[in-house]
């Protein structure tokens, strides 16, 4: 296993650069002049000359591009032209933030899905099942923008439980957490409903049943494993999703994290921030997909990492 | 343990987390919370340009003169002003003005200031704002005497900058905290974007039931703020709710929506580099076709004035009697039909024109694009985020593009954006207008120091842009402030600063425990 993960770093490296790439030529390539967003369009062109020269713009791409690359075998990913400060300094002061909120909602996506995806998968065609695929299919459908001025109105401004907007205690994390789980949990119960269903009809569930369990008892006890590796797959894919889901659940909830800085750094042409973000985001997803192969095999004895 | 007991107690623990973790107060008693929809660029007033930035400098800050209610230059930290002639203003300041770190003020500081915006190592945006400024003494620790290199009007623009102490070096990055100032407030700390927290400036006097301190609150969701101000959470919040929200803030209990008349300009840029937007009557017909009471009644639900010129009501050099173009849509299509542009069998005529816009603009643009498809005019719509629109403007890549100026205080504008040498990249004339009579006026306008004189000169000019068209001019957009019942005093200024923000109070239970 160790030598797996040892090859799956690795891997990293040529994902890195062809994110670094691809990153640095798209920013590149959108209109937009990160000098004349921080000086303006009066400023005197001297002065736009000499800030450009300042923040190394003024040299060839390629050139640019390869002190880009370089700085990253480093470790270094440049200074914010926005900002004044090392982008490494604010993605470490942000991504925090991001984690917590995507892991909350991954957590959220979890409590609801399974409850949800055992009921479903236990007995198909039941109320239960139309019940929680309706579900299902709302929480699909509810994009974030919507649902979380909705979950607003409802906990803060009715009921008045919990805080409208921005990072601090608990409480603070219950809606934006929420917001971002609630499509996760749909797709994981349909995901979850499915494996059920084909699990539900294997000789050692009819076994398990025939030993006294219970439709819902043996489920649980000897179905909800064997049906758990397509859904621990998705929950992997899903992550990146997520990362980005929590761009905008960010924005609606004034949750400072990696995404707000991305936003911004979008705006300003903040080129070496959006590429910190960027890899950030790419990098996260990878390490998670790594982790995804790691739980195949502790949920799956038949599975080796090797 | 059994697993219903179990289960009991995850819902327990789970309900005590929930409500038992409640709501937190966002600021402490006799604050205020003001909610804002970007961070401030930079907390420096030497530095940033935006108007957010202006507006929360602007309470830290104070500037050698002010822009009043009428938009009017007044004495701030100067007593005195004088203009012994065409190039030079002498300020004497007033006496006993003190820095929130204690420091008095002198004009060194206000020197001091100066000089580091200059300085070209500063690398400051106001530095091109200064181009006329031919040099800034302080003879004596009380007078600052400004000279310009030839007559320049609006010298008096310049004396707004705010003022930080000697020696103050730029900041290192920009999140930190702004420098002392000899406004009502100081700033106690900065995160960018999640707020700015600004407490009373002890060496200014105040009354004892003045605010103890504003926490900016950065909220870039507008329907967010609606609710953070429905909910209590957000005490003062103006000109960022949209308008279709209105309606549903001002039918809440703890909450107040105050209109005043704002003087934020809203106009239609067209590009003279299309041959057949450089046809007078094609302009013209675009302006009879277009119908702006409609839009400010209906879509932005009366908080807008319809607009004669860029210069609003409340400007000393406004003149309202300009030519205008009223809602008249067989009068546009005349205009294109004596023009050669005749209406095909679809009633569309031969011309299609890219309408460059950001996505909040989107829905403003197909307003228009369906007005003037009305008259047999063609508007593709482009939506693009903000840095790429505003690269396109100054690209000149565009034919039409609704824009917004804030803040207009002198008609030097004018020479800013009609100027054909103001053409990019040299300056801000987007659409690239040329007239020579327009050029002449707005360099008179800029050299003439005389007001009467000056306000004849601008009252052709707003005419000339009336009849030539090189925007045509949507509205003036009212300033809207929502504010929680328990806030009083605020009295807001046409240009939309917040400085009424230093003067408010604050009654009800908030108030009380405010001044305990």
């Amino acid at each position: 296993m160790t030598r797996y993960f040892l090859r799956r770093l690795l891997a990293l490296i040529p994902v890195a650069i062809g994110v670094a790439t691809l990153t640095f030529a798209m920013i590149h390539l959108v209109p937009g002049d990160p000098i004349i967003a921080m000086l303006g369009e009066t400023a005197a062109p001297s002065d736009i000359a000499e800030m450009r020269h300042r923040l190394g713009l003024d040299r060839p791409l390629g050139e640019q591009y390869l002190g880009f690359v370089g700085g990253l075998a480093k470790g270094d990913l440049g200074e914010s032209i926005s900002y004044r400060r090392s982008v490494a300094s604010l993605i470490a002061e942000r991504f925090p933030a991001t984690l917590e909120l995507t892991v909350a909602g991954i957590l959220v996506g979890l409590l609801i899905a399974f409850p949800l995806g055992i009921i479903s998968g236990t007995r198909p065609g039941g109320a239960g099942d139309i019940g929680a695929m309706g579900f299902a299919i709302l929480g699909i459908s509810i994009p974030h923008i919507y649902l979380g001025p909705l979950l607003m109105i409802l906990f803060s401004l009715d009921l008045r439980w919990l805080p409208l907007t921005g990072r601090g205690g608990f409480s603070h994390l219950i809606l934006p957490a929420v917001t971002l789980g609630t499509a996760l949990a749909a797709i994981i119960a349909r995901m979850l409903r499915q494996s059920l269903i084909v699990v539900r009809e294997s000789d050692y569930m009819r076994t398990a049943r025939g030993k006294g369990l219970s439709p819902m008892e043996a489920m649980v006890r000897h179905g909800l494993r064997n049906a758990m590796t397509p859904v621990v797959t998705l929950i992997g894919l899903q992550a990146g999703a997520l990362l980005t889901g929590a761009l905008i659940t960010e924005v609606i909830f004034s949750w400072p994290g990696i995404g707000r800085l991305l936003i911004s750094a979008i705006s300003a042409r903040d080129y070496p921030l959006v590429q910190g973000c960027v890899l950030t985001f790419a990098l996260t997803y990878v390490v998670v997909n790594m982790a995804t192969d790691l739980a195949y095999a502790m949920i799956d004895p038949r599975v080796r990492l090797d | 343990m059994g697993r219903g007991q179990g289960a009991a107690a995850a819902i327990a623990i789970c309900a005590a987390f929930i409500f038992g973790c409640g709501r937190t107060p966002n600021h402490p008693a006799g604050y205020i919370q003001v909610d804002i929809e970007t961070s401030p660029t930079s907390t420096d007033p030497r530095f940033a340009t935006d108007a957010i930035s202006s507006w929360v400098s602007e309470l830290v800050f104070d500037s050698l003169v002010k822009v009043d209610r009428n938009g009017q230059f007044v004495g701030d930290l100067a007593g005195s002003i004088e203009r012994p002639n065409d190039t030079t203003i002498i300020f004497r300041l007033k006496p006993g003005v003190r820095f929130s770190d204690g420091r008095e003020l002198t004009s060194r500081d206000v020197k001091f200031t100066y000089d580091s915006i200059l300085d070209p190592a500063s690398m400051s945006l106001k530095r091109a704002g200064f181009a006329e400024l031919k040099s800034i003494e302080a003879p004596d620790d009380s007078t600052i005497v400004m000279s310009t290199a030839h007559p320049f009007a609006p010298a008096m623009e310049m004396a707004t900058q705010e003022i930080v102490p000697d020696g103050t070096p730029p900041p290192l990055y920009n999140e930190a905290p702004a420098p002392p100032g000899t406004g009502a407030f100081k700033m106690v700390r900065y995160a960018r974007d999640d707020s700015a927290w600004l407490d009373r400036n002890p060496y200014r006097p105040v009354q004892a039931d003045a605010l103890l301190g504003i926490v900016f609150k950065i909220v870039p969701d507008p329907t967010v703020r609606a609710l953070e101000l429905a909910e209590g959470v957000c005490d003062v919040s103006e000109n960022n709710i949209e308008a279709y929200v209105l309606p549903y803030l001002g039918a809440q209990p703890n909450v107040v929506v105050n209109e005043s008349p704002g003087t934020r300009y809203q106009y239609l840029m067209l590009n003279f580099r299309n041959p057949q937007l450089r046809d007078v009557s094609v302009r013209r017909a675009i302006a009879y076709a277009i119908d702006r009471d409609a839009i400010a009644n209906s879509f932005l639900r009366g908080t807008a004035r319809v607009a004669s010129g860029m210069l609003a009501p409340e400007n000393w050099a406004y003149d309202g009697n300009v030519t205008k173009y009223s809602y008249d849509p067989a009068k546009a299509r005349q205009l294109l039909d004596d023009a050669g542009y005749h209406a095909g069998a679809d009633g569309m005529r031969d011309l299609t024109f890219i309408y460059k816009t950001t996505p909040e603009g989107a829905r403003l643009a197909e307003v228009m694009q369906a007005m003037l498809r009305h008259v047999g005019i063609r508007v593709e719509i482009r939506s693009n985020e903000f840095a790429t629109f505003y690269s396109d403007l100054q690209n000149g890549n565009f034919d039409l593009a609704s824009s917004r100026w804030i803040g207009i205080n002198d008609p030097y504008q004018y020479y800013l954006v009609f100027d054909s040498k103001m053409t990019p990249p040299r300056g801000i004339n987007r659409g690239a207008y040329a007239n020579a009579e327009m050029d002449a006026l707005v360099e008179d306008g800029d050299r003439t120091i005389d007001p009467a004189k000056r306000r004849a000169i601008y009252a052709r000019v707003q005419e000339l842009a009336a009849q030539d068209l090189p925007y045509i001019s949507l509205w003036w957009l009212q300033n809207v402030a929502v504010l929680n019942r328990d806030v009083t005093g605020f009295d807001p200024y046409p240009n939309g600063s917040l400085r009424s923000l230093a003067t408010l109070k604050l009654i009800g239970p908030a108030g009380s425990e405010a001044s305990q």
